[in-house]
């Protein structure tokens, strides 16, 4: 049991997109320097900095910084895959406990390469020869098997798409704003059966960072704190999540997936159930993903999730708002910067700033990635 | 008899395909079956993918299986892929109680359950002029 609470005092985000000849560091730098006007510090006040990121070249967290003030304060990137924001957290929130330092700072930055991501970094060479190398088609697999054994149709998928995509009307951090009938999502080509172009994120570029103190701390220096709950993260157990790099599963056990499994660990830490939890940012990679997403994270019962889509339960003014901001389908998905933006949302809803997006009365948050390997991680939020 | 000579084709990957490679008809993907919790891990392993036991024994899994899910990638996939799109996939549940992630000979009228073949077949021929035998399965 930990003695210290902590929270976040402050919070920076350069929007997701693409943005040319903007470097990384120029895009990173931006998050950081946010951050620190949102809490009202200067860089000297920070004790250490962990650099969230996955494509980006070694030490890139201390570069991005450096121009900030070389006060030698440790400073280290974390990777793991679309987990590494959470674990960025993670680190610093331990070393945060342990009295290691006072303030820290977590920055989740990226610069995607365009289209899919080069295979090799996760796939054998004898996979990428034989074309199982796409990351769509697992999703695609997925929401197949998902169909058959639940009925689960393209339309459940199209609409969340939909709900999606207008909820990115009112996201000016979001790159892409732009509404979608159903119809148009539809009609929009296969990439992988039964998986649609416009229900798919593209890999891309942006920052988020997030300021971190003791809930003592924070009332010593009067910054307005939002609570962390709780911030977990695991791999998927044996057979529980056919993300790359599976090449095969069992069909004698049939253990719980990630998401299930480090959701319960956090609703536990965090003492609460879905039914507390007034907004979720999850991982929609692919909009099928953010089905089975619901069934996971407890919001229905296994196999019930299409329901929840036709009841509309999802929408901001559902029961359950389900990515509020436009999702990764919308914003996209700059690896390393996904889970720090979803914080940063969430922290923007709890203190009531989210304008459009705001989702009434908003107490508590949860944030949800899930990428290869099945690394998961969770953060739970509190007003 | 096809005539192959059997030095001059490898496997796509060390482990995965029993041997001798020819006649391909006889090719089989390996498993490694768990002593300690029973579970098939795909090809030869040292080391239990479920529970890191290390008493595991080699087999040969069964050529038919049913299909249990699959996609269609209809773009062509990164890298140096050797084949065309559009392109079936499939994970394809084998009697051994395993389900192997395996490209399908094709993409049309897949459905759920219905019995697959593995085939192990040359996919290409590799800069030492061997032939790389990869695998697929095929509707029955």
């Amino acid at each position: 049991m930990k003695e210290e609470e902590i929270v976040i005092v402050g919070v920076g985000m350069h929007q997701f997109g693409r943005f040319g000849e903007k470097s990384y560091a120029e895009i990173g730098r931006e998050a950081v320097k946010l951050a620190l006007q949102d809490a009202g510090i200067g860089w000297k006040s920070i004790g250490a900095a962990y650099c969230s990121t996955m494509y980006l070249p070694a030490t890139s967290g201390a570069r991005i910084m450096r121009p900030l003030g070389a006060t030698g304060i440790p400073i280290c990137d974390v990777e793991a895959a679309c987990a590494s924001g959470g674990v960025a957290m993670k680190q610093a929130i331990q070393g945060l406990e342990a009295g290691e330092f006072d303030i820290a700072l977590v920055l989740g930055v990226e610069k995607m390469p365009r289209g899919f991501m080069d295979p090799l970094m996760l796939y054998a060479r004898w996979q990428v020869e034989m074309g199982m190398s796409t990351n769509p088609s697992y999703w695609a697999m997925r929401a197949r098997r998902h169909m058959y054994e639940y009925g689960t149709t393209e339309l459940h998928i199209a609409k969340v798409a939909e709900k999606s995509h207008r909820n990115s009307v009112n996201n000016p951090y979001s790159m892409y704003q732009k509404p979608f009938t159903v119809e148009e999502i539809m009609n929009s080509p296969l990439v992988c059966d039964p998986i649609r172009l416009l229900e798919i994120c593209a890999p891309n570029e942006g920052a988020a960072a997030v300021i971190m103190c003791t809930k003592e701390k924070a009332k010593q220096l009067s910054l307005k704190p939002v609570t962390v709950a709780a911030c977990t993260h695991t791999i998927a157990l044996y057979s529980a999540d056919f993300r790359v790099p599976a090449d095969s599963m069992s069909a004698k056990i049939d253990p719980p997936g990630p998401t299930e499994r480090t959701g319960e660990i956090a609703y536990g830490a965090a003492g609460v159930g879905p039914e507390d939890i007034d907004l979720f940012e999850v991982q929609d990679t692919d909009c099928f993903c953010e089905v089975e997403i619901y069934e996971e994270l407890g919001l229905c019962p296994v196999g019930d999730a299409a329901k929840l889509i036709d009841d509309g339960q999802t929408e901001i003014d559902g029961k359950y708002p389900v990515n509020v901001s436009g999702g990764l389908v919308c914003k996209g998905e700059p690896v390393g910067a996904s889970h720090l933006g979803q914080v940063v949302e969430v922290v923007w809803q709890l203190r009531n700033e989210a304008g459009k997006r705001q989702v009434r009365g908003a107490k508590v948050g949860l944030a949800h990635v899930l990428g290869a390997g099945g690394n998961c991680a969770v953060t739970i939020l509190k007003a | 008899m096809t005539g192959r000579d059997e030095k001059r084709m490898v496997p796509i990957r060390e482990k995965l395909l029993t041997e001798p490679l020819t006649p391909l008809e006889d090719v089989r993907l390996l498993g490694s079956e768990c002593s300690e919790c029973g579970e098939v891990n795909l090809g030869e392993v040292s080391s239990c993918q479920n529970c890191a036991g290390e008493d595991l024994a080699v087999i040969a899994l069964s050529e038919r299986g049913k299909l249990w899910t699959f996609t269609v990638i209809r773009n062509r996939p990164p890298g140096d892929f050797k084949g065309d799109v559009p392109l079936g996939e499939g994970l394809v549940e084998l009697p051994e109680g395993i389900r192997v992630k395996s490209p399908l000979v094709t993409a049309d009228n897949l459905k759920i359950g219905m019995d697959v073949n593995f085939t192990a077949y040359p996919l290409y021929r590799n800069m030492s002029g061997e032939e790389v035998i990869a695998f697929r399965f095929d509707p029955v």
